[in-house]
């Protein structure tokens, strides 16, 4: 019952936001459908953490690695509509490009998500996750500036045809379920095709062939080089809450349904084949990723190739595989979503004071924003993988896979990659921090909601960082547990 | 068997040529117009395949499929593509970046490439060559348009060829995907389509033209 509302509530919720014309009360009513939300979703969590996986009919299932995902995504939304309720100040003009519009979509890109999240059939998460495409594709081109036309049309063509190989994929392995004699309700069902995973072996070439399909299908929404053309252009051009929404959200659920593929291809043809091709998509975008954000000059599309870095680093997990990696690239999912989610708060702060992303036209923020500045260099530090912080658990567990299963050029590779990033991003920050004002910023002036949401971000990097919550570690430990 | 009989089994066996047909068509065709039709057309041969499995299979979900894939694929799609070419005032010309000689030699090479790529599988699944290259052939070609035609509307109809190859893979191997799923893509499509309809009205407002190519702004 929890499960169906926590998705019927945004859908219905994000058609009542439309009647409120009044940008005020379009803000008031979607913090408190907001709030509801997320104590549903909560309650939902505790529910499959205390008696196990939620069934609603034969579509829907949350069992613990749904609520792992589901924990990071209601953290972030937390955060996105608290930021957003004081960022959408300055709407910008056209057709859908006020508030109402704004968090109606936002409702239903959360709706598409947690479906994700929780299909029990492989092809309704197929088009739950085209769905977060369609849902989304509005809110990327919001501003409705040549930029933000471009970036919407590149996000739109890109991901529909990625995801068109996906759906190949899933046709692919429904067949090899059906030949292996499983019935077409059961073949698309995960569960079922887990338990029958050693069956499917007798099509070895048809499941390798699925998951190839899979792989860049799903590939192409997570990010993967070289299918990320959509994602810098998309994280830069959308409205701030947005960016953090697609970066820290959006993307894990794209993990999320890679795992889950990954599981059952496991199963059937044995972990060699999907986590060496996952390695090489992690190791790829790694270092791509990792050498552009030298040479970045905006300070959105540096956060972007940062996930896209961060990415590659959870696909290497999840590659490796074994318990530390598979910690490992679940936790990172998390704390990088939290870290991402501050820096992009921080660059929509600047970008609003400064009217510019432009890094080299930045000087002097220290000064002039030191709020933002604050919390740019929290994020920035975390992002790196410095130690106090959350993400240098994660980064360190991956590490210490490889290095334990003797996987060093993978992990050198690792190492250098990030002491690479390390120095772009200490390049670019002491820059803007740095030197004189150019000019006096008229509204440097924070309101609460921004920097409460920054701040539980920053507070969250330390706390995880010092020590994992138990209630945290417990959830984790059921994702874990679904994967065994 | 009667007549429906014999239909459906010279469907069968010929569907595959005259979806190779369409695509060597849509090739050379030089008009926006002319390739919407040969959308509708390609659509309306596989609406035939879809019926034909039904009364072959004895499928009774098969048969919405079909009325699904006519009413959406054959009716409303093309019309729509009619009003949006009309209501943009765009130019008739696809704005091809290669030649029609050129493209109809890439699309002849897609077709020997599906032929070679499915021939190990043909057999393992069990369905005729001719039918699984025919899938693959219409996927590279709808990837093949979308990047060699600059116009907004051509690339959206690429995606849909590309579809429409996706669609009968599943058809011929597996008789179609249960039908709940089968409606929630169409509905995808179908919202995709609307939205990519509502960005390119955005585009040629913005930027008073409706050439994809000439998109450069984000890069690096």
């Amino acid at each position: 019952m929890i499960l169906l509302l926590a998705l019927i509530l945004p859908v219905v919720g994000a058609g009542l936001l439309l009647l409120f014309s009044n940008p005020r009360a379009a803000t008031r009513a979607a913090l408190a459908l907001g709030s509801v939300e997320i104590a549903v979703i909560s309650a939902l969590i505790r529910q499959v953490h205390l008696s196990g996986a939620v069934e609603v009919g034969r579509y829907l299932r949350a069992d613990g690695l749904s609520a792992f995902f589901l924990v990071g995504m209601a953290f972030v939304f937390a955060l996105v509509l608290l930021y957003s309720s004081g960022y959408l100040r300055h709407p910008g003009e056209g057709r859908f490009s006020s508030p109402r519009w704004f968090y109606a979509l936002c409702f239903l890109f959360l709706f598409t998500m947690i479906s994700v999240c929780v299909s029990a059939n492989l092809g309704l998460l197929w088009i739950m996750m085209e769905g977060t495409t369609l849902a989304s594709a509005l809110l990327v081109g919001f501003y409705n500036t040549e930029g933000a036309v471009e970036a919407g049309w590149k996000y739109l063509i890109v991901c529909t045809v990625g995801i068109a190989f996906a759906l190949f994929g899933t046709i692919v392995l429904y067949l090899a379920g059906v030949k292996a004699g499983m019935s077409p309700a059961a073949a698309l069902d995960w569960l079922a095709l887990n338990t029958a995973a050693p069956h499917l072996g007798l099509d070895i070439h048809l499941v390798k062939l699925a998951f190839v399909f899979i792989l860049v299908g799903y590939g192409t929404k997570i990010g993967f080089v070289p299918m990320h053309s959509w994602l810098p252009d998309a994280h830069a051009e959308a409205p701030t809450p947005i960016s953090a929404l697609l970066s820290a959200v959006l993307l894990n659920c794209a993990v999320y349904a890679v795992i889950r593929f990954d599981a059952i291809v496991s199963g059937a043809v044995g972990p060699g084949f999907p986590h060496s091709l996952l390695l090489l998509f992690g190791v790829m975008s790694l270092v791509v990723a990792g050498l552009l954000i030298l040479v970045q000059r905006n300070l959105k599309r540096l956060m972007a190739y940062s996930s896209i870095e961060h990415m590659g680093i959870i696909a290497i997990g999840l590659g490796l595989g074994g318990p530390l990696g598979l910690f490992g690239a679940l936790l990172h999912t998390f704390n990088h979503s939290v870290a991402k989610s501050l820096l992009f708060f921080g660059a929509g702060n600047v970008r609003h004071n400064l009217s510019t992303l432009r890094m080299e036209a930045i000087r002097g923020i220290s000064r002039s924003l030191p709020q933002t500045s604050a919390a740019l260099v929290v994020g920035g530090l975390a992002i790196v993988g410095l130690p106090p912080f959350s993400l240098f658990i994660s980064e360190f567990a991956i590490l210490s896979q490889a290095f334990g299963d003797g996987r060093y050029f993978v992990a050198i590779l690792f190492l250098v990659i990030l002491s690479v990033v390390f120095g772009g991003f200490a390049h670019h920050l002491l820059g803007m921090l740095c030197g004189e004002p150019d000019r006096r910023s008229e509204a440097s002036r924070l309101i609460p909601s921004e920097y409460t949401a920054m701040g539980i971000a920053a507070v969250c990097l330390v706390w995880f960082g010092a020590r994992i919550p138990a209630t945290f570690g417990d959830l984790l430990r059921d994702a874990m547990a679904v994967l065994r | 068997m009667g007549l429906v009989g014999i239909a459906t089994g010279k469907v069968l066996s010929s569907f595959s040529v005259f979806l190779f047909l369409t695509i060597l068509l849509l090739a050379v065709a030089r008009r926006i117009s002319t390739s919407v039709l040969l959308f509708s057309l390609q659509s309306a041969v596989i609406t035939a395949e879809v019926l034909a499995t039904a009364i072959q299979e004895k499928l009774a979900e098969a048969w919405v499929v079909g009325l699904l894939v006519f009413a959406i694929k054959v009716v409303a799609i093309p019309r729509a593509f009619f009003v949006l070419a009309r209501r943009l005032k765009t130019v008739r010309d696809v704005k091809a970046s290669t030649t029609p000689t050129q493209s109809v030699f890439i699309v002849a090479v897609m077709i020997y490439l599906s032929y070679a790529g499915v021939h190990s599988y043909g057999q393992a699944v069990h369905v005729p060559d001719d039918a699984l290259a025919a899938a693959v052939a219409l996927i590279l070609t709808g990837a093949f348009l979308m990047v060699s035609r600059t116009k907004a509307i051509m690339q959206m109809l690429g995606l849909l060829v590309l579809e429409n190859g996706i669609f009968l893979a599943a058809l011929i191997t597996t008789f179609g995907m249960p039908l709940v799923i089968e409606i929630g893509i169409f509905f995808d499509i179908l919202m995709g389509l609307l939205l990519m309809g509502i960005f390119s009205f955005r585009i040629s407002d913005t930027f008073d033209h409706l050439d994809v190519s000439k998109l450069r702004r984000l890069r690096g």
